[in-house]
């Protein structure tokens, strides 16, 4: 298990940049050669332009280098990938995210601890895609897990969003009560098209809990599902279940119809979801954005009274680019991975992207009407303890597909009990 | 030619001089060839090949790096699998109730256009037009309907003030497939309905006419004459249907991916998910679930063949 304790400000973004730009200072390559990029992000413009961006930079600093790059949607991309690799026909470079194992087991990535300047790269980012001893990915997409909240409704119900420590369990679920009682529906979720939306609270509960060694333990078999601090913690989200603190449609609901559910109809008041969050709520409002006068705020998870660790949390590394280890132009490859790798470009993909990279950026030179989110954003993190990787990322095979059935969906959605959640669980984690 | 044709031909040929008979008929390949060549190459090449891999792959771990014997260690595995059995259940209940509904919803809307109701040239391009859209269409059209927010069902419920009854159709366990088998009955009913038109019209009238003449009930006509007589049609388009839902993928895949709690998983979607979403290149697990299925649908389908023979050779 992948585990690195931080204590930083903001990981993700925080550290300076002291480097200069490399993307002039890039080798270049001496043969006219074409790299061919098969990405995800077709529909994610900011992450396309940002790409699209390098792909310039680096073609400008290596002439006689072109990459020609081919956008997917996720699904298809990774349809393609297994029948192109297979086939001894895969790109050069392409999309993956760690929890693909599957490429490094099979030998399918060429090893990237050479030619990439990891001095640009977060240590943590990097070790979530080192296996035995080796990175295989350079981790472009960083997230943590964010408990958003209306302060405008939050200050209604007389609530506010505490200084730096979470909320407690009881004062959650009485601020839930609270907006129950006055129709308005607490928490946003929505789980029909995503595996894991419904699974945040439960997860960031049972990591605070069980603390990091103890929630790795969990994830990978070592503790059992009965332990009673995992019953514990599973109680909790179970009584807001029952208080009705979730969307009676949650189990159907998309995505993002969960964003607008949180912001503008009906409106909640709380959201927990990844720091992409913003990538679609700073979108203007008619492109399915907030409303511009959205009065978004950033807490904590509520901590269980007897917690392990109330400053751990989950932070996971997504869009990531990989080499195909039978490219044949593995240094032209390496190369255009590198040129990511720097200071300027992480800045880049902040102020595009709006999420945070595993490229060392400074949030601080991020300016204009979003400067403020990202302080904010940056406040909720310190001092926190980090978990790598959400459940889905971390579990495999039947255990991965059960929680995301039952532990995503049937719970939340309150069609399971605490007891089938265990037996459920259970029973995965000794199947194959 | 009959046997006696037959016996009195022999003697006159045996009479012929062997110099003046004609060489024996054989088949004339050179002509033959060709034309069977194309089908027979796309025949082994993506049926048949793929259908032997498909049980060769079945008993090894089929990895990129090369095939590992594991003898029928997948088909143990399976034998335990709670979420194959599931899947197999959801989808026999699929095959079984959707071709009733279809087929017997079909025939009541065929003998309403073969009455000529009024309208019936609109009833009849409005009952086919959604077997025309594409799986992924009518998927995403049916979880809008479906919403539990703005869907229409939910809100025609509210409209007449049974809010309590409002739900999240394919969010919950009990309703989820019911809801899925409704779309399919949705899209598929206009299309049988337009064969079994074709089949009433085609019924020989002197036989409607004489049962009239002998002052047959409506209902009696119905029952003891038009259903005989379309019998193997509906026949056969209950054997279309139910081979049709056991292959089902794409619907579920965009409404509900099987999902919630495995209710709608149907063997296909099962089988897509251990094939390419269960982090491994290994393709012989799956391989043996598609095996296991082929065999199964191929027994289902052989005792419906059976059983459509069984009533033809009644009938005639």
């Amino acid at each position: 298990m992948k585990t690195l304790r931080r204590r930083a400000l903001g990981t993700a973004f925080a550290v300076m940049a002291t480097l200069p730009a490399g993307l002039g200072a890039a080798p270049a390559i001496a043969q006219a050669q074409e790299i061919t990029l098969w990405s995800h992000w077709a529909a994610e413009q900011p992450k396309r332009q940002f790409v699209e961006e390098a792909v310039r930079r680096f073609q400008a600093a290596n002439p006689g280098v072109t990459v020609r790059t081919t956008w997917y949607e996720k699904n298809a991309l990774y349809a393609a990938l297994r029948t192109a690799l297979r086939a001894g026909q895969g790109p050069d470079v392409f999309y993956a995210e760690p929890d693909q194992v599957e490429y490094v087991q099979n030998n399918f990535l060429l090893d990237l601890s050479q030619g990439i300047n990891w001095n640009n790269v977060e240590p943590w980012a990097r070790q979530i895609w080192t296996h035995n001893g080796r990175a295989y990915g350079l981790p472009l997409e960083a997230w943590t897990v964010e408990m958003y909240v209306n302060t405008r409704k939050l200050q209604e119900l007389g609530g506010s969003v505490p200084p730096s420590l979470p909320h407690s369990q009881g004062e959650f679920l009485d601020l839930v009560r609270r907006a129950r009682a006055r129709n308005v529906v607490p928490i946003s979720a929505g789980v029909g098209d995503r595996p894991f939306p419904g699974a945040f609270l439960t997860h960031e509960t049972l990591l605070m809990r069980l603390g990091l060694q103890d929630y790795g333990r969990l994830l990978a078999g070592e503790i059992r599902w009965d332990d009673p601090r995992v019953v514990e913690s599973l109680r909790f989200i179970r009584s807001l279940v029952d208080a009705r603190a979730f969307p009676p449609g949650v189990a159907t609901m998309q995505l993002g119809q969960s964003h607008t559910y949180f912001h503008t109809n009906p409106g909640t008041l709380f959201f927990p979801m990844g720091s992409w969050y913003t990538s679609r709520a700073f979108n203007p409002s008619d492109q399915g954005g907030q409303p511009a006068d959205f009065p978004l705020g950033v807490m904590r998870v509520p901590a269980p009274e007897n917690a392990a660790c109330t400053r751990c949390r989950t932070i996971a590394v997504g869009g990531s680019y990989v080499v195909n280890a039978r490219t044949r132009h593995p240094d032209a490859a390496r190369a255009f991975l590198d040129a990511f790798a720097t200071p300027e470009m992480g800045n880049l993909w902040l102020q595009n992207v709006m999420v945070q990279t595993g490229i060392k950026a400074d949030a601080s030179r991020i300016e204009g009407p979003r400067a403020g989110y990202f302080r904010q954003l940056a406040a909720a993190n310190e001092g926190s303890d980090y978990f790598f990787g959400i459940p889905q990322q971390v579990l495999q095979g039947r255990a991965r597909d059960t929680f995301t059935q039952v532990v995503n969906n049937a719970f939340i959605s309150g069609q399971v009990s605490v007891d089938e959640v265990v037996r459920q669980m259970s029973a995965a984690q000794q199947a194959r | 030619m009959s046997t006696t044709d037959v016996a009195a031909a022999a003697p006159v040929r045996a009479s012929i001089p062997a110099r003046l008979a004609l060489p024996a008929e054989r088949p004339a390949w050179a002509a033959i060839i060709p034309f069977l060549l194309p089908a027979a190459v796309f025949y082994v090449g993506l049926t048949a090949y793929p259908v032997v891999r498909t049980v060769w792959n079945s008993v090894h771990e089929v990895l990129p790096a090369g095939d590992i014997f594991v003898g029928t260690a997948h088909y143990a595995e399976l034998w335990l699998d709670e979420t194959f059995w599931r899947a197999v259940r959801n989808t026999l209940t699929w095959a079984i109730a959707a071709p009733l509904l279809e087929v017997g919803i079909a025939l009541l809307l065929a003998l309403a256009l073969y009455a000529k109701v009024p309208g019936g040239r609109f009833l009849r391009v409005a009952w086919f037009t959604p077997v025309l859209m594409s799986y992924v269409v009518v998927g995403i059209l049916w979880t809008w309907i479906y919403n539990y927010d703005w869907g229409a069902v939910n809100v025609l419920l509210r409209a007449v003030g049974l809010e309590d009854w409002a739900n999240p159709w394919l969010g919950t366990t009990g309703t989820a497939l019911p809801a899925l088998i409704l779309v399919t009955t949705w899209m598929w009913t206009g299309f049988n309905m337009v064969v079994l038109l074709a089949a009433l019209h085609s019924l020989p009238s002197e036989v409607i006419e004489a049962a009239e003449l002998d002052r047959c009930s409506w209902a009696a006509k119905l029952w003891h004459i038009v259903i005989p007589l379309v019998r193997p049609t509906l026949l056969n388009l209950l054997v279309l249907s139910c081979v049709g839902k056991m292959k089902i993928f794409d619907l579920v895949w965009i409404a509900t991916k099987g999902g919630p709690l495995w209710s709608t998983e149907t063997v296909s979607t099962y089988t897509y998910k251990r094939a390419f979403e269960w982090s491994t290149f290994d393709l012989g697990y799956p391989s043996a679930i598609a095996t296991v299925w082929f065999v199964i649908v191929m027994a289902g389908v052989g005792l419906l063949t059976w059983t459509l023979r069984q009533r033809q050779r009644l009938e005639y």
